[in-house]
């Protein structure tokens, strides 16, 4: 059976400490961005920790969100792409063609987690950070929308190995650079197709909830939390 | 043998064509000429057209054309996208419209084309009269005896100037 | 107000039209290096734009669509001017359309060229435009039919070859006159090809009667189904308060609404211009302002209604948006989008006694004005105020992006001014001097 593959996000766990978002960094060659373009809302974060505040202080309350690409089984930034630039492939991953982009953004408008960025500008890299670029991973031209891809280098990367080896890709064995980092351990990802594997019994557990789910979008990252 | 009448009122080009169907000289083989589209009573210098249906047939043609390569070109390469399906007619409805109106645009203007003459460019010797302001030319193609009959005819009905001229 | 002077003569009627294709005055000259010098800025701005990268405009994340959306709509809004009075007032048979027609029709044809260029300009990768055209290619790839961005591709094709057409036809008679009137030699070539070898004949006028009756009724279905595919470009979207069925109509109410502005505008200035007070009288001016004021009626209905619904809904994802328009950081424009579009054109146009050819024109500037207005307040607020609060932001477009909005409104003036001086701005052969009174 074809693989299905799915996150869930323990919002119980998370601490919002970022080193997540470093990680994906770090992994997919995210172009660098100074203060004064993130001043402009020019920073690209394909995973990024979203604070809400609740309360009034001295009883406030701070709730972190990790918020990514959401892989959408009913993505509503697939049919609007002119160029079939994103598409859905077989294993449930929302594909992101760089080569095919053209740049008419209209993905991105209706994304409704926004979680699609755009390169503005031909990245650069101060000196030597060009040096730590991870080479199993595109640098994107400008002009080109970009987003999570569920780092979909390691995904490849675990099926040849395991093909190679002749076995089956094991539960637990494909790790995103966001998954792996994550200091608490909140993030877990997996096959969804698999009903014994750990993501596919965290989500159907009590504190599952998803994203904006009204909007028919079906995502596949699950966000655990206690619920009220 | 063309002979071209000269007339100042609408009426008497009217008088003029009715003679010339009496004499046995057919719409066919006349021609007004006017700076202005002239609107003549019914049944006396009528031209019928297919351009409706050329309209109809042109616009039905690219609408099913249109959607047949849509289906054809989704299946050729498989790309699901949003949980749609691969063709559905009312994903891609728009397109039928607009190509069902650009199909009766195109067959309308080909057949205006067509039909008036300017393409074929109809009976290329026939002398095009020069149309004073305000008056409208009669040409009429006739030969033989029927040319002296017409030209009575034209007179008669209030032409200001016939004249005969052959094809050049 | 209505006072129509005496039909002018054969002869003068001529010459009236045919005079300002012979002159160029020195004004001209002035305006049209003026157009000039501000188109070029536009050019050097796009450059600069293809060479650094869309950066360098206001836009950022989340709002992705800015200025350019905003001109797309807008100059795709404009080009319904030709199609309501040419087609609508054709099918009904509405005697004081004659004068207007032409200059209404060429509106439309260079406001969708003008309109036209802003997918390609808005586009992160433009060079690559191309890739959204069905050709076989080496990508093995068709484009995405499903996306109402292909909808609006067939659409504009659709619109611009049914206008191009729909603007010649009744140019052919005019023309075929020209080409003998005129003594430049590469004029007369010109209109020689142009005419296609008319001769005035029966069978001609039939054919073209007919074509232009029919062309009618197809391109008022063509404009009507425009506008409204360009309206689902939006609100075949989920983003909040973009995702609403009144988008369509609402969209073809208000370009039909811009379009007739833009007509009032444009006769004005060509009356002042080419001295045909005799052509275009009062009396054309008070039927296009009547149509202006019932226009701007229905548009307030239209806005009204969308907001109305919106507000009382209370929905968690379209409140903000709606805040935002009406009491946040877009209010400004908002209100005053209400007061040009709805509230000076209600008095200058209502009232009797304030009702000429200067209020007129007044009013149809700042209508023109409103809507670019209404379009921006339609595109940028959604996409400031995502579901996701987090990633609200703000947008402010760049000298860029004004730099390119103001060469469009020279290309415009230019493309029209060139126009004027090769064509009769108003159709000869169909200009029947407008007897008082008449309907």
């Amino acid at each position: 059976m074809e693989h299905r593959w799915g996150m869930t996000i323990d919002l119980d766990r998370c601490t919002g400490c970022e080193a997540c978002v470093v990680a994906c960094h770090a992994e997919n060659n995210l172009p660098f961005s100074t203060a004064e373009q993130a001043a402009k809302g020019r920073t690209a974060h394909w995973i990024r920790i979203d604070r809400y505040y609740e309360g009034e202080f001295p009883d406030i309350k701070v709730k972190y969100m990790p918020v990514l690409c959401q892989h959408c089984d009913d993505a509503p930034c697939e049919p609007v792409c002119p160029t079939y630039a994103t598409y859905h492939n077989q294993e449930g991953l929302n594909v992101q063609v760089y080569n095919r982009c053209v740049g008419t953004f209209y993905c991105a408008n209706n994304c409704p987690y926004t979680v699609r960025y755009f390169n503005w500008f031909e990245p650069e890299w101060p000196d030597p950070l060009q040096l730590q670029h991870n080479p199993d991973v595109e640098v994107r031209p400008a002009g080109v929308m970009e987003k999570c891809t569920f780092c979909v280098q390691r995904i490849k990367r675990v099926k040849e190995d395991a093909a190679r080896m002749g076995r089956k890709v094991a539960d637990g064995e494909v790790q995103p650079a966001c998954v792996q980092s994550c200091p608490a351990e909140a993030m877990v990802f997996g096959d969804l197709n698999d009903p014994e594997s750990k993501v596919s019994r965290l989500a159907k557990s009590g504190r599952s909830t998803r994203l904006l789910e009204d909007l028919g979008t079906k995502p596949k990252v699950f966000y655990l939390q206690k619920a009220k | 043998m063309y002979l071209i009448g000269e007339f100042r009122e609408k009426e008497a080009a009217v008088a003029a064509i009715r003679m010339l169907k009496a004499n046995g000289i057919g719409p066919a083989f006349m021609d007004l000429f006017s700076e202005e589209p002239v609107e003549l009573p019914r049944g006396v210098l009528d031209r019928p057209t297919n351009m409706s249906l050329a309209g109809v047939c042109g616009a039905i043609l690219f609408g099913v054309a249109a959607t047949a390569f849509i289906w054809w070109a989704q299946n050729n390469y498989r790309l699901p996208t949003g949980g749609m399906p691969v063709f559905s007619f009312w994903a891609t409805g728009v397109i039928t419209y607009e190509m069902t109106m650009l199909g009766a645009i195109v067959a309308i203007f080909g057949w205006f084309l067509w039909e008036s003459g300017l393409l074929r460019r109809r009976d290329k010797l026939a002398p095009v009269p020069v149309v004073n302001p305000g008056s409208l030319c009669l040409r009429v193609r006739c030969d033989g005896n029927a040319v002296s009959q017409a030209d009575e005819a034209m007179r008669r009905a209030g032409a200001v100037d016939v004249q005969g001229r052959n094809g050049s | 107000m209505v006072n129509a002077p005496g039909p002018p003569s054969y002869h003068q009627i001529r010459e009236d039209l045919f005079r300002p294709l012979s002159r160029v005055s020195r004004r001209y000259m002035l305006v049209a290096l003026i157009a000039f010098v501000v188109g070029a800025l536009g050019l050097v701005a796009w450059t600069f734009q293809l060479r650094r990268g869309m950066g360098v405009t206001g836009l950022q994340r989340p709002v992705f669509w800015g200025v350019y959306i905003v001109d797309f709509v807008f100059w795709i809004g404009l080009s319904h001017a030709g199609t309501l009075i040419s087609a609508i007032l054709r099918l009904t048979d509405a005697a004081w359309r004659k004068p207007v027609t032409r200059a209404a029709e060429a509106i439309t044809v260079f406001a969708l060229m003008i309109g036209g260029m802003f997918p390609i300009i808005h586009l992160g990768r433009a060079w690559l435009f191309y890739w959204l055209l069905p050709y076989p290619n080496s990508r093995l790839l068709w484009p995405n039919f499903r996306s109402p961005l292909l909808w609006d591709l067939t659409a504009i094709v659709t619109y611009v070859t049914g206008s191009l057409i729909y603007l010649y036809l009744p140019l052919i008679p005019d023309v075929a006159q020209l080409a003998d009137a005129h003594t430049t030699p590469w004029r007369r070539k010109l209109y020689r090809l142009l005419s296609l070898g008319w001769t005035g004949s029966d069978r001609e006028w039939h054919a073209l009667e007919r074509a232009m009756k029919l062309m009618a009724c197809v391109i008022l279905a063509v404009a009507v189904s425009v506008h409204t595919v360009v309206a689902w470009d939006f609100a075949m979207a989920i983003a909040p308060m973009w995702h609403s069925t009144i988008f369509g109509p609402y969209f073809v109410a208000g370009a039909i609404f811009s379009g007739i502005a833009a007509l009032l505008l444009a006769m004005a200035i060509i009356r002042k211009v080419l001295g045909l007070e005799a052509y275009l009288t009062r009396y054309h001016f008070d039927r296009l302002s009547k149509l202006l004021l019932l226009m701007s009626l229905l548009w307030l209905y239209f806005t009204m209604a969308e907001n109305l619904t919106v507000w009382y809904g209370n929905e968690t994802g379209e409140m903000p948006v709606f805040g935002a328009r009406t009491r946040g950081p877009y209010a400004p424009y908002f209100w005053t989008m209400i007061v040009l579009n709805w509230a000076i054109p209600f008095v200058l146009l209502g009232i009797r006694r304030l009702r000429s050819i200067a209020t007129a024109s007044v009013a149809a500037a700042c209508v023109v004005i409103g809507m670019w207005i209404e379009r921006f307040v339609i595109v940028v607020p959604t996409l400031a105020n995502p579901r996701l609060p987090a990633a609200s932001s703000f947008y402010a477009p760049t000298w860029i992006e004004i730099a390119i909005t103001a060469a469009t409104f020279a290309a415009m003036a230019m493309l029209y001014m060139v126009f004027a001086k090769l064509f009769p701005i108003i159709a000869v052969w169909e200009f029947r001097p407008h007897p008082q009174g008449e309907e």
